[in-house]
């Protein structure tokens, strides 16, 4: 059997063990792969950077534990540079199968343990930013547009409570947050379709700027948005989140210094998206020369 | 570079959580290889959690705080105050949905689902016009003499408009596509072929990064690795 034969008659199985092992391998072996920044996640940086320290930005949860590995990362880098910058941050979740959870998790590991209800207010890692004044957070609310439609006339009837089910008037931020207009631009971390709802609701009909961390199965979508102007930034899967968290951790020691504690970040999972999608290129290529070759064999014999 | 390995201890809650999580992906994996009972078992206990997670999530999160809580609490005059109806008319919209379940009144419900089906209607209809078609449309018509702007940028645009009005020829389907109509319409399927294959290959991206989860949440949470 030569190499060919032998090529269209792999077991698909090796592959996804293949696969497997060199998905662990760059965990373990970090590669430091380059990532080089696109000017659509350069624009979310710089906006960040060009606001007034004090100013809020509105991060809003869309996604669920199943995309965790690409929304994480560009989540946990907005906050840390935020908060880095003394800007203050009003989060809340709009997706209804863990979006909820993604917040608080996320929210805990930029931050620290966090208990309101009991009196800790303050972060951990960001000495001085205190619950309530700096950053809060709203919890989930379902019904998706009609709830983002409806936060543009007044927060807190759509949020009267945060995630700790404390009215929203006992706190500074929340209480000074009523609307879309008391914010800089939204950030929506999303799956799915919802990001794409903040562009064409939130941005068209209420002018607020919009920028998007979506997922890579979703990017080639957002990225029209982005074109038309209906989103300022545009984070596209791991890439994009790997993208946003290099310039944020070369330019604040503290970021870097809290993400490299974790045992996953970004920058780790470019590595292993590097590693494995060049395997899935030279065998996409193999099994096509293979088909090509094999192609031209059957016609000879004919 | 440190390789640590520290196993989730089962004699917690935390730990014993990360085990069950621990089965269930690789229960949910064993698939690879080829259908087995342990994936159907895992993809059935799935379903029925995340509705569980769904309405629980729902009811703490919003029937609690946005229609429990301030019924019971703001003060409002049963009948007589309109805080009162703002709040009972849609708890009552709500309900009637359930009527389809009694045959006999099945078509109650109908009243709640024309409400839901206007609402949402109205909604996306201004949704597509104002946020998709026209800015969308707008994002097409470009200045045919570059003015100001990148070559680069210029060429795109122009490459973008081209994409768009092959493939609106493709999708036209009152014509025969034979001579001009037929050339361009194939353009428009080779600029649809050139989206497939970058979503696809974006496809590939999101599923790889759902597979690092899995791989960070095994060696991470469950073996302890860098722990």
């Amino acid at each position: 059997m030569n190499f060919m034969d032998w090529i269209t008659n792999l077991d698909r199985r090796w592959l996804y063990l293949l696969v497997g092992v060199f998905a662990i391998v760059p965990l373990i072996f970090p590669l430091g792969m380059p990532v080089n920044v696109s000017p659509a996640v350069q624009s979310l940086y710089d906006h960040v950077e060009g606001m007034n320290p004090g100013e809020i930005i509105m991060v809003s949860m869309d996604y669920g534990p199943s995309t965790g590995p690409e929304n994480d990362p560009m989540a946990c880098a907005l906050i840390r540079h935020a908060l880095s910058r003394d800007l203050r941050i009003v989060m809340l979740a709009l997706y209804p199968i863990g979006g909820v959870n993604e917040g608080i998790q996320e929210l805990q590991r930029c931050v620290g343990d966090l208990d309101p209800p009991n009196g800790v207010l303050e972060s951990t890692k960001f000495p001085g930013k205190i619950y309530g004044k700096d950053f809060v957070y709203l919890g989930y609310k379902d019904g998706g547009l009609a709830t983002m439609r409806q936060m543009n006339e007044n927060i807190h009837e759509v949020f009267p409570s945060d995630y700790w089910q404390t009215p929203v008037t006992e706190y500074e931020l929340s209480n000074e947050v009523q609307g879309y207009d008391d914010v800089n631009f939204a950030f929506s971390v999303a799956t799915g379709i919802i990001g794409e709802w903040w562009a064409n609701t939130v941005n068209a009909q209420f002018g607020l700027p919009v920028a998007v961390g979506c997922t890579a199965v979703s990017a080639p979508k957002y990225f029209a948005y982005y074109n038309a102007g209906q989103m300022f930034a545009l984070l596209g899967g791991l890439k994009g989140a790997a993208e946003y968290e290099r310039l944020v951790l070369d330019n604040y020691p503290q970021a870097k210094a809290d993400t490299e504690e974790q045992v996953f970040y970004a920058a780790k999972g470019w590595d292993v998206q590097s590693v494995v999608y060049s395997i899935i290129t030279i065998f996409i290529i193999l099994g096509n020369v293979a088909y090509l070759l094999e192609r031209r064999r059957t016609r000879m014999q004919l | 570079m440190h390789i640590f390995f520290a196993m989730a201890p089962l004699n917690t809650p935390d730990g014993f959580g990360i085990w069950v999580g621990a089965f269930f992906t690789l229960c949910i994996l064993s698939f690879l290889y080829k259908d087995n009972p342990f994936f159907r078992f895992a993809e059935s206990i799935f379903a029925g959690c995340s509705l569980g997670y769904y309405i629980g999530n729902t009811f703490s999160q919003t029937i609690v705080p946005n229609v429990l809580e301030p019924l019971v609490h703001d003060g409002h005059t049963p009948f007589i105050s309109w805080g009162w109806w703002v709040l009972v008319i849609p708890i009552i919209i709500g309900v009637n949905l359930y009527t389809r379940y009694i045959p006999k009144i099945a078509w109650v419900a109908r009243f709640s689902l024309a409400i839901y089906v206007g609402y949402y209607a109205a909604l996306e209809m201004m949704l597509k016009l104002q946020g998709e078609v026209l800015p969308q449309s707008a994002d097409t018509i470009i200045s045919l003499v570059p003015r100001g702007t990148p070559m680069i940028d210029w060429f795109t645009s122009i490459v973008v408009m081209i994409g768009v009005l092959c493939v609106l020829v493709y999708f036209f389907f009152s014509a025969e596509h034979k001579g001009v109509l037929g050339g361009v319409s194939k353009v428009g399927v080779w600029f649809l072929m050139i989206s497939f294959g970058a979503a696809f290959a974006y496809t590939i991206m999101g599923r790889i990064s759902i597979l690092i989860g899995r791989v960070v949440f095994l060696m991470g949470d469950w073996l302890g690795y860098g722990a």
